[in-house]
């Protein structure tokens, strides 16, 4: 198991991106996985007839990809509050960027807060959030 | 001008759902679901031997929780439209298979933001969450813009 020690983590250190094609099936099994399966997060025509421009990602699909990256960051990390904000709708068939940093470390805590979000090609950062994780130490 | 409601609406419990318990194959397939690659939530064996001592939910598991009653009866209105706003998670204790997770439901917050375009109401609708022993294991604050 990927493991970073609190001893190892440095503020500013970045989390490794992932990068990803959203597709549109990618959306509707987790909308279906969810239980969310409503005609905005599964297919077009129904969306446009709720007045969006096509299908979107439910808001908590985003929030689970940035809870993803930290995953696999350090699998050991354990996430104890994380929170989004949906900026702007999530149109699949799009590239997707992950990505974050560490913003502050407590040695007390043995905590870390990290800044974490989701960006398109353009920079455009449609889901922006924190989380705070508790790091394994070498001493316990 | 402070936003004028009937605060006694806050804090009200308005959905008390208890759910059936937790399935292995559910938390591997909403997993699956995410692409998560940590063997903590996918693999069995390798997460016996972590600091769990056994499969566990992905973090965000519990917002996939549907409550009864998504929203409360007499849901305020301050706009026309509503969003997703975003959602705040706070997380006591993993979800672990045999869980039988209860949800408790109130409206926690009302507020206004002033942006550029105008005026923006926030409603925030809290889940907490606890599993069969009375353990604490996450609240959910889902944000619902409205303009």
């Amino acid at each position: 198991m990927k493991t970073l020690y609190f001893e190892e983590v440095e503020e500013g250190d970045e989390l490794p991106p992932i990068d990803l094609l959203l597709t549109k099936d990618f959306v509707r099994t987790y909308a279906k996985t969810a239980g969310m399966d409503f005609p905005r997060f599964t297919d077009d025509e129904g969306a446009r007839q709720e007045g969006l421009p096509g299908m979107i990602a439910p808001g908590v699909l985003s929030m689970g990809l940035l809870a993803r990256l930290i995953g696999e960051w350090n699998q050991a990390a354990q996430i104890t509050r994380i929170g989004t904000t949906f900026r702007s709708p999530v149109l699949p068939d799009c590239h997707i960027h992950l990505l974050g940093f560490v913003t502050q470390k407590d040695a007390e805590q043995h905590t870390a807060e990290c800044d974490i979000w989701m960006e398109n090609d353009e920079g455009e950062r449609w889901v922006i959030g924190t989380a705070t994780v508790v790091l394994p130490t070498r001493n316990s | 001008m402070a936003l004028e409601f009937d605060r006694s609406i806050l804090g009200q419990v308005f959905d008390e759902t208890d759910f059936p318990p937790v399935e292995k194959a559910d938390l591997l397939q909403f997993a699956d679901a995410l692409g998560e690659t940590n063997p903590l939530y996918t693999d069995e064996a390798v997460a016996a031997n972590g600091p769990y001592s056994g499969l566990v939910a992905a973090p965000t598991y519990v917002t996939r929780l549907r409550p009864k009653k998504m929203t409360p009866e007499h849901m305020p209105r301050f706009g026309k439209v509503g969003f997703d706003g975003g959602r705040d998670v706070e997380i006591f204790a993993p979800v672990r298979p045999g869980d039988r997770l209860k949800m408790v439901s109130t409206i926690h917050d009302i507020y206004e933001k002033t942006g550029r375009s105008g005026s923006m109401y926030f409603i925030v609708l809290r889940n907490e969450i606890t599993n069969q022993d009375g353990q604490k294991i996450a609240i959910v604050d889902h944000r619902i813009m409205q303009r």
